[in-house]
Order: C-alpha cells, then structure tokens, then sequence
C-alpha cells in the first residue's frame, strides 16, 4: 500500500486538521535547513517542493539544463527525500530541473536515484512527462486553439522544446497509481501542494488558493523569505505559518501575496478550471499565523494547458566597457548609432548571415526605455553591447569590431584621444553561448479530458534499496 | 508627497514572460485610497512612455494594493531584453505626486 493510499484509508474527513509542508519553492537552489526541520518537527501529512520558473527565460527551456547547480539539487532532494521517508508520508516535486522538459525530467531523475542510494531508501517513484507534441500545438493553431498570453507570436515550427503546465489530474493519477514519490515535469506551481488535500475531500477553491500562496513559501511573510512554510487545512479554510520564528504571516502580507506575478489578481487559471479569489478572507489569529477562507473553485467545461516553447535565436556575444568622459557619455546617443553603422560596413549583415548588435548604457538607458533622459548626466556610464549572430564566429567578430569603434570613435570636442573606453576585464568580449528565445507562451484548449491526460503521461518505478 | 513616501511596498515582476506586473502596497485604507486616486493609467504611461491603453490598473481593496499590468516591448530573455525578470521596473513611478 502506497503511502498516499493509507493516507486515503485512515483519513477522518475534511473536519480534520491537515498539513501540508512546503518545502521550496526553488527546490535546488537551497532550501534553509533550520526551518525545513521546524516544518518536519510538526509531522506534516503532505511535503511539496516546487522545482521550476519560468522567470529565468527561455535558456533553460531551450537548452535543456537546468538553473540550479547539480550538487545543490542533490542536497536539496536528499533533505525532503529523507524527510519524506522518515515521516512516511508522500513527497510531490513539480517542474523538475527548471524548466520541466523531458531532459530536466530525466537529469533530476537520475540525482533522485543517486540520492535515495545513498540514503538507501526504496519507495514507488512516478515521474510525469510534460513535453507537447510540435504537431499537436500545429493542429491546435489551424484549428483556432491556440491562444496568445500577452503580445508572444507563435513560432511553432521553430520550437526547439514544448512544455504544458500539468494540472492536478496528473498527479492526482500517480497518487492513485501507487506512487510514494511523484518528480513531475512542467507543471503549474499550485499542483504539488494542492492535489493531496483535494484527493482527501477538502473543498478545491480554498485548497488552490493554500498552494497559490504556499507554493512561495515565506515570500509571503513580513519580511519575506524562503524558509519552509506550513499550511494546515480544515473545513473550508487554512491557516498559514512560516517555519521561520521571524517570519509573521499576516493578512496583508498574505493578501498582497496572492497578487504575486499575476497579471489577473483575482482568478488563478489551471488546466482543469480556475479559482476566484474575490471572495477571499484574511484573519490573523495571532501574530504569526493566518486563516484564509472563500476561494471558489469553478471547474471548466473542456481542458486547457498553458504551454511554453523556446526556440533557437542564435549564438551571443556581450562586450563589457566603461566611461567616464562627460563629452562622450553627453554625445553617446550619436556615437552608438556611428558604431553601429561603421560595424555594418565592415561586417555587412546579411539574409544567410544576419546579426543583430545593441548597446545597453548603464546609467542612461540600461535597465529600461525611460521616456526622458537623466536630469543630471551620470558621471560613468557601463556600456553593455550585445551581438547575436547565425555562429559563435561571426557574434565574436562584430562584438570585437564594435569595440575596436567605440574604443577610437571620434566626437567632436573630443579630449581623451588615447580611448574612450575603461575595459573592466580582459578580453571584453565574452562569449554566452547559444542565445534562446520564448516562440510560445500559449493557451492550447483541448476538446476532452483523455487528450490531457495522455499529454502528461504517468511512468512509474520502483527505486530499491540495493540499487547502485 | 510621492508615491515612495507613501506606498510600503511598490515592487514590479514578470507576470509571465510577456506582461510585466507593478503592485503597489499600501499600509492602511487611507493610504490605498489616496493611492489608488493618484496611480491612474494616463500617469502610468507617461512614466513609462506608453499609451493609457496599454496600461491595464487594478484595486484590490483586500491587500490595500494597486496593481498594474504592462505589456513587455520584448519577451523575457530575448536579445535586447533589459530585464529578463522584470524586478526593476518600478522606478519610474517612485516619485509620482500622491
């Protein structure tokens, strides 16, 4: 009997208190050790970790690795995995290795192995695919199925890799299947946290709502951090507390929390419907500790998956210079353009051999378009050139020419004709590697139910003690 | 007095990597509402040199906030992208009267 099925068999009902563990929301990245074991101490029935972002951009998608450090991961999934085991209960990890693609699901896969080896642990592991079809996403886009989040154009045939974001059915499916341990590949961050309470009777609207929060873990706290973080649901409400004694929860901060990287602060959307949090309630019960109730979930009539595709823009170079004279920083807008044009004439782009090259002028315009310029010119400005090309030949070719213009341009009323340029590092041109770009950021509706679950298939394995 | 004097939090982040998303946290219903009044969307453009139709504002009256929505020019991560998470782009309205 898996350990989700005893769960299931001795569970009292929803008039129980429950608790859910959220372990990290960046699982990989480090989890802090003092409150994870507070968390541990109050014998959660459910640990959670979310493993996945797509904040870091299209790279780790595109590339296939992962944004966390392989040793880390390792030491991150053997504290839940022991946990986990220790307490006996399930352990549910979503977004596996970033991006949550089948080589991110396959890489965290074998460092779980590894880890439960070494621990010598044996349990029933589930892995759950998140990768979509490039045909299917073709035939949703004759079709009328496919649905832009935000001004993203589709470049489906350019797709180096497609992720959807699971939903809990796919989760809910590894549970009932047996699974103790369940690593999942894209999925949406409230899923881990949320498809435990949900299976065991507690009302759906407040349980998504709980892992809307949750799966942040402190952030949502004053001040906020990334300790673990408990949830103990009951009836048709939870309450929340950090596992940091410095960490309060309070209404507002919770509240405010909700708002967190949602364009819609009101409605979360999930494969399987969405929750609305207009109706929501935030009571402190204490300093540190928050009840939250009236979350309605609304179940949607057909399926729909959030799905992200990364494509291949090229090969980057970025050119790192200084300056601090006022003549040049005051004519810089001129200066770039006049780089710009002399690299062209030299390096002329063309359509088999394009490349595209752009300054960032730290301290005018490197962190946004502002729409006026600075009231007082700075006294240095950090130049950023970027160059993308075809081949990692040509981005180096352009960055050094562009450098070698800047480094010598010459401006009227110029004094410092020994260069214009301070170089922090040598050589100034670095090389970044392949450059990726999001080519799908979509809503793929699906006409039933069996199509999404086939989209995330369930595998399951059993992990022995003996393995090696 | 302006908005940085006045709002306890005013932070921005992706929502998504094609939308940016600024909430803006306010201590107490007072505060929210004078908030709230100044934070309109021709404002809001203007800081940030777009048209009011770009700009989407939201109340949530719940977490004394306000939250605006923005287009991203470009998507997060793509070649002459600035800010790949989008945490920086609140700065332009730090100094908006309230």
């Amino acid at each position: 009997m898996s350990r989700f099925a005893r769960l299931k068999a001795n569970w009292p009902g929803s008039d129980a208190p429950l608790r859910v563990l959220a372990a990290s929301g960046q699982l990989g990245l480090g989890i802090p050790l003092k409150a994870f074991e507070a968390g541990v101490a109050r014998a959660p029935h459910v640990i959670a970790a979310d493993m996945g972002s797509i904040d870091p951009g299209p790279v780790y998608l595109g590339s296939g690795t992962m944004a966390a450090a392989p040793s880390m991961a390792r030491r991150d999934l053997g504290l839940v995995l022991r946990a986990a085991r220790d307490l006996d209960v399930p352990l549910l990890i979503g977004s596996a290795g970033t991006a949550g693609g089948a080589s991110h699901l396959a890489a965290v896969k074998v460092i779980l192995r590894e880890v439960a080896a070494e621990l010598g642990l044996s349990f029933t592991l589930a892995t759950i695919a998140a990768d979509v079809p490039k045909a299917m996403v073709q035939q949703a886009s004759i079709e009328g199925r496919l649905t832009p989040i935000g001004p993203m154009h589709a470049d489906i045939d350019a797709s180096v890799a497609i992720v959807g974001q699971m939903g809990q059915r796919a989760f809910a499916s590894a549970l009932t299947g047996g699974a103790d341990v369940i690593l999942a590949g894209r999925a949406c961050d409230t899923a881990p946290f949320a498809v435990v309470p949900v299976l065991l009777g507690y009302p759906k609207g407040p349980a998504v709502h709980m892992a809307k929060i949750l799966e942040c873990t402190s952030l949502c706290c004053e001040p906020g951090g990334r300790d673990a973080m408990l949830a103990t649901l009951q009836g048709d409400g939870f309450t929340l507390e950090s596992m940091a004694p410095n960490r309060a929860a309070t209404p507002l901060s919770v509240a405010a929390h909700a708002l967190y990287e949602q364009a819609d602060p009101a409605h979360v959307f999930e494969p399987e419907g969405h929750v609305d949090l207009s109706a929501a309630t935030y009571k402190a019960l204490d300093p540190g500790r928050v009840h939250v109730t009236g979350a309605v979930w609304h179940p949607a009539q057909t399926p729909s998956v959030k799905i992200e595709g990364a494509r291949l823009v090229g090969h980057r170079v970025v050119m790192m210079a200084a300056v601090s004279d006022p003549g040049f920083i005051a004519g810089s807008d001129a200066i770039l353009q006049g780089v710009h044009a002399a690299v062209a004439e030299l390096i002329p782009p063309t359509s088999a051999a394009p490349w595209d090259l752009s300054f960032r002028r730290y301290g005018i315009d490197g962190v946004m378009d502002w729409p006026t310029p600075p009231g007082v010119p700075p006294r240095e400005v950090f130049i950023l050139g970027e160059c993308v090309a075809q081949d990692a030949e040509t981005a180096r070719a352009v960055a050094a020419a562009a450098r070698q213009q800047l480094l010598h341009w010459g401006f009227a009323g110029r004094l410092c004709t020994g260069g214009n340029l301070a170089f922090p590092v040598t050589p100034p041109e670095l090389d970044a590697g392949p450059a990726y770009a999001f080519s799908l950021y979509h809503i793929l509706e699906l006409d039933n139910w069996e199509t999404l679950d086939a989209l995330f298939p369930v595998t399951f394995s059993d992990i022995q003690e003996d393995i090696t | 007095m302006i908005l940085s004097e006045l709002a306890r939090v005013v932070r921005s982040k992706n929502a998504g990597p094609t939308l940016l998303t600024i909430d803006v946290l306010f201590a107490d219903q007072v505060d929210f509402e004078r908030g709230k009044a100044a934070l309109t969307a021709r404002v809001v453009a203007a800081r940030y040199g777009r048209v009011p139709d770009e700009v989407s504002i939201m109340a949530v009256a719940s977490a004394h906030a306000v939250k605006i929505v923005l287009p991203r020019k470009v998507p997060a991560g793509a070649p002459g992208d600035k800010d790949v998470y989008g945490a920086q782009q609140h700065a332009p309205l730090l100094d908006v009267a309230v």
